[in-house]
């Protein structure tokens, strides 16, 4: 039936089309046991002075803003350094045997990442690495003793617990 | 509203980026704050990864390209940082996650920002026992009331997965409130 002519009063744009929709989800949330309100609050009139906060906080007009892309140039330059230096103070000068990157110990490399934090989170270092260029190793072509494995989680236990960190969908 | 395509080429513009800036900051604030408060749970928190999450889109913007909405974009942002700052804080404290979540609930009893009931604690206790998607998905849909859509393209999934996402975490907390 079509509303009248004479009146005036008008509603907003789609308002009865989107009505059923928002009445079900009304009822289906007082159905619920679920709590409408979890309960958080903030402190008074904190949104009043964030912008300026943030705006403080930005990188200063002029300086330099280094893009997350632009790491992977670093990474390469001073992970070749690193290896350029361990080759250097790790190998006998007179050697006449080309230095190979098997020559590396693994406790040197995996110091030389223990100490020297990147300061990179997983999700920059993801959109840095671009995953068509890596090569996929396939990890069950790699066999390791168990006795070495068994030595690795001796050491390693501490960060153990980080494996099972993960946001998998577990349904 | 300034339309979003507008905003975006103000922001890329190096002689209008700061008041745009301050209109994006402004627009968005009050969404993206209550998207990552549900997350890390605490203010002191929140407030850090909202600032981290604009400043981080402040530095990105010349790599918006456009293909997904301004808002989704700056939701998966804030997503990231408070996902990447549970992880940082369990590292730095030495426990797993699992030992880290449980550890802010019990904090929130005597946080001066939550007010909630035992029935509110509950449901927080009841949220860390979903993994991590179905939790985003029930607090986007539930207490943001955001639209599937929005939510799948934040979360670059297919509306059909969110949908059972979110119907199984509403049985699964159900279920626990239920619980004694």
């Amino acid at each position: 039936m079509k509303e009248s002519h004479k009146n005036k009063f008008k509603t907003p744009e789609g308002y009865f089309e989107s009505f059923n929709e928002r009445l079900m989800k009304k009822i289906s949330k007082e159905d619920s046991m679920i709590p409408q309100n979890d309960g958080f609050k903030m402190p008074y009139g904190y949104f009043n002075g964030l912008d300026k906060k943030i705006l403080e906080n930005l990188p200063a007009k002029g300086s330099k803003v280094i893009l997350l892309q632009s790491y992977k140039p670093y990474y390469y330059t001073a992970a070749a350094i690193a290896a350029l230096f361990l080759v250097i103070f790790t190998s006998n000068w007179n050697s006449d045997k080309a230095l190979q990157f098997e020559d590396l110990n693994n406790t040197e490399i995996a110091q030389y990442f223990e100490n020297n934090e990147f300061g990179l989170t997983s999700y920059e270092i993801a959109e840095a690495v671009d995953l068509n260029e890596s090569e996929i190793v396939n990890i069950n072509d790699m066999s390791v003793e168990e006795a070495t494995l068994m030595d690795y989680l001796e050491e390693n236990i501490d960060e153990y617990d980080e494996i099972n960190l993960d946001y998998n969908e577990n349904l | 509203m300034i339309a979003e395509e507008t905003l975006v080429n103000e922001l890329k513009d190096k002689t209008s980026q700061a008041k745009a800036f301050e209109v994006l900051v402004n627009t968005y604030k009050e969404r993206l704050y209550w998207h990552i408060r549900r997350i890390v749970l605490n203010h002191n928190d929140a407030d850090d990864v909202l600032q981290n999450t604009f400043i981080k889109v402040y530095r990105n913007i010349d790599g918006f390209k456009g293909d997904s909405k301004l808002y989704s974009w700056m939701y998966r942002i804030a997503t990231n940082e408070s996902l990447t700052f549970l992880k940082q804080q369990s590292k730095k404290q030495g426990i797993s996650g699992e030992e880290l979540k449980n550890n802010i609930i019990e904090n929130l009893q005597a946080d001066v920002y939550f007010e909630g009931d035992a029935i509110q604690l509950k449901l927080q206790k009841a949220l860390a026992t979903l993994p991590e998607k179905q939790k985003l998905v029930f607090n986007m849909k539930y207490y943001q009331e955001m639209k599937y859509d929005e939510i799948a393209e934040i979360l670059e999934t297919s509306v059909g997965g969110l949908k059972a996402s979110y119907h199984l975490a509403v049985k699964k907390i159900e279920a626990y409130l239920k619980a004694d």
